[in-house]
């Protein structure tokens, strides 16, 4: 279990998020959604200790993890896996090395079981054939999914995904979110999910939190988003033409106006 | 400007104290090493070589040129243009080439790793980044950039004993006389200190900027060119400071 809290961090002066506080749960998967620029990266660097914050704090279970010496967040850091918005992909490397990378530096094992290892986490996010491939070569639906590999190759704890289907196209993006969904099922993965993709939030959105301005607005459930009184959040989710008129139809709430 | 070259410097010290710590797997530095070397050293074997061979040939002719008194010997060409080669050619001119074709390479590299999260993802696997990218390119290009050197020098040699042939300009045994005349070895363990002392200045400042870039893609552009006006101008200066320290 990840916790949250009153965590703070600053740019110049200025919080790029404040004060939020959150709990997010293992075998599920929890979004963060927001616009663009609201703070949801920024949340994410500061719980993976990418970014320090200067206030609050994150418990991975019962560790402070951000208050933990360099050497012993390293020790953490190899039950974590991210997916980053670009994939962050490693250029130099093929998809199989980009596999490999963790294991090489954080398992004892052999060539062959290495191999073993990163065929295996290609194969179970439906990547075969690309082992010899450099990201250049791949698309960008493929790209996640070797990055969803990577990220699962030491078997983590905790999965961490930023935008995971920005640039793709809807059925390629349902399909990233329901691999991400089973992977956090089957292993038991406490996952943190950034987006701004509703699909996502409708299709896998175990639980969810909103961030207006840096500051955490609403919280709650996928089946109550639709209807929560918050006006940013549903701002948010009926920004779209489309969005607006299908509530009108279907639904009971009242959009606003062009 | 004084506090921004004094910040500049100390994040510059903080980021080789993190490039030399001991890495994660001294398998994994080999062969990142062997790598840097084929990228960095090898591949400007080429330019350095025609580079050399062209300014040979021009120091003979120029120094032809200007030694028009028949007092003194044709074999003095052959020792100007050796001199001016094993002085200041093959270390501080070749090394400000590296420093364009070399700092730009590794500056732009790393400077895309960041802007494209790569280094954020080595980081986030508990990866030290700075040592697993920046430390082989540091050493393959300290220890093996003197190489080139040698290389410079006996190409640079080559060309003008070419251009003699082709010319006439002076007999080649006067020549082949002038190169071995009053020959220092020390001139050589000076110019292969230089190579070492400017090659870590570009690999290191180099790295610096593109490890630090901001900015997207233009941000790697204005990375890449402070590298190298940055480590163009510190190689100018330790030059004068090893000149007047070993000769």
């Amino acid at each position: 279990m990840i916790t949250v809290r009153h965590l703070t961090k600053y740019f110049d002066g200025r919080p790029a998020i404040r004060d939020i506080s959150a709990e997010y749960l293992p075998g599920q998967c929890s979004l963060v959604i927001g616009a663009s620029g609201s703070g949801k990266t920024v949340l994410l660097k500061s719980i993976v200790g990418l970014l320090e914050p200067e206030e609050g704090e994150v418990l991975l279970n019962d560790t402070v993890f951000n208050r933990l010496s360099p050497m012993e967040k390293k020790k953490i850091r190899s039950r974590m896996g991210m997916l980053f918005q670009g994939s962050a992909l490693f250029d130099f490397a093929t998809a199989l090395e980009n596999v490999m990378f963790p294991l090489d530096f954080f398992t004892g094992m052999s060539s062959s079981e290495k191999l073993d290892r990163a065929r295996f986490c290609l194969r179970r996010v439906g990547l075969e054939g690309v082992d010899r491939k450099y990201p250049s070569e791949l698309s960008g639906g493929m790209q996640k999914r070797v990055g969803i590999a990577r990220a699962i190759a030491l078997n983590p704890q905790y999965l961490f995904c930023d935008e995971p289907n920005s640039g793709l196209d809807p059925q390629t993006s349902v399909m990233i979110d329901r691999l991400i969904q089973e992977i956090t099922q089957e292993y038991g993965i406490t996952t943190v999910i950034n987006t701004h993709d509703m699909n996502s939030v409708m299709e896998i959105g175990d639980k969810v939190i909103f961030i207006y301005k840096g500051e955490k607005c609403w919280e709650g459930y996928r089946d109550s988003i639709m209807t929560s009184d918050c006006r940013e959040l549903e701002e948010f989710i009926f920004a779209s033409r489309m969005a607006r008129e299908l509530r009108l139809r279907y639904g009971s709430g009242n959009p606003s106006q062009d | 400007m004084i506090r921004k070259f004094l910040y500049e410097t100390g994040r510059y010290l903080m980021f080789l104290r993190r490039v030399f710590t001991r890495p994660e797997k001294w398998r994994l530095l080999l062969r990142q090493f062997m790598t840097e070397t084929d990228k960095l050293v090898l591949n400007s074997v080429p330019l350095i070589a025609l580079i050399s061979v062209f300014i040979g040939a021009v120091l003979v002719i120029q120094t032809s040129n200007n030694m028009t008194s028949p007092f003194l010997p044709k074999m003095y060409i052959g020792y100007m243009a050796r001199e001016s080669l094993v002085l200041e050619f093959c270390s501080t001119m070749v090394c400000l080439i590296l420093a364009g074709k070399i700092g730009s390479n590794i500056s732009s590299e790393l400077g895309t790793m960041r802007i494209t999260e790569q280094i954020d993802a080595m980081e986030m696997m508990g990866v030290n980044s700075a040592n697993f990218l920046v430390l082989p390119k540091i050493l393959s290009t300290t220890i093996l950039n003197p190489l080139l050197t040698m290389m410079s020098f006996v190409m640079g040699l080559v060309g003008g004993y070419l251009l003699i042939l082709m010319t006439g300009i002076i007999k080649t045994s006067d020549y082949l006389t002038g190169i071995q005349f009053a020959f220092n070895g020390y001139y050589i363990t000076y110019s292969l200190v230089k190579t070492a002392v400017f090659s870590f200045i570009i690999s290191s400042i180099s790295a610096f900027y593109g490890y630090w870039a901001t900015g997207g893609s233009l941000g790697v552009g204005r990375s890449a060119t402070k590298a190298i006006v940055t480590a163009s101008a510190m190689i100018l200066i330790f030059n004068l400071i090893l000149t007047r320290i070993m000769l």
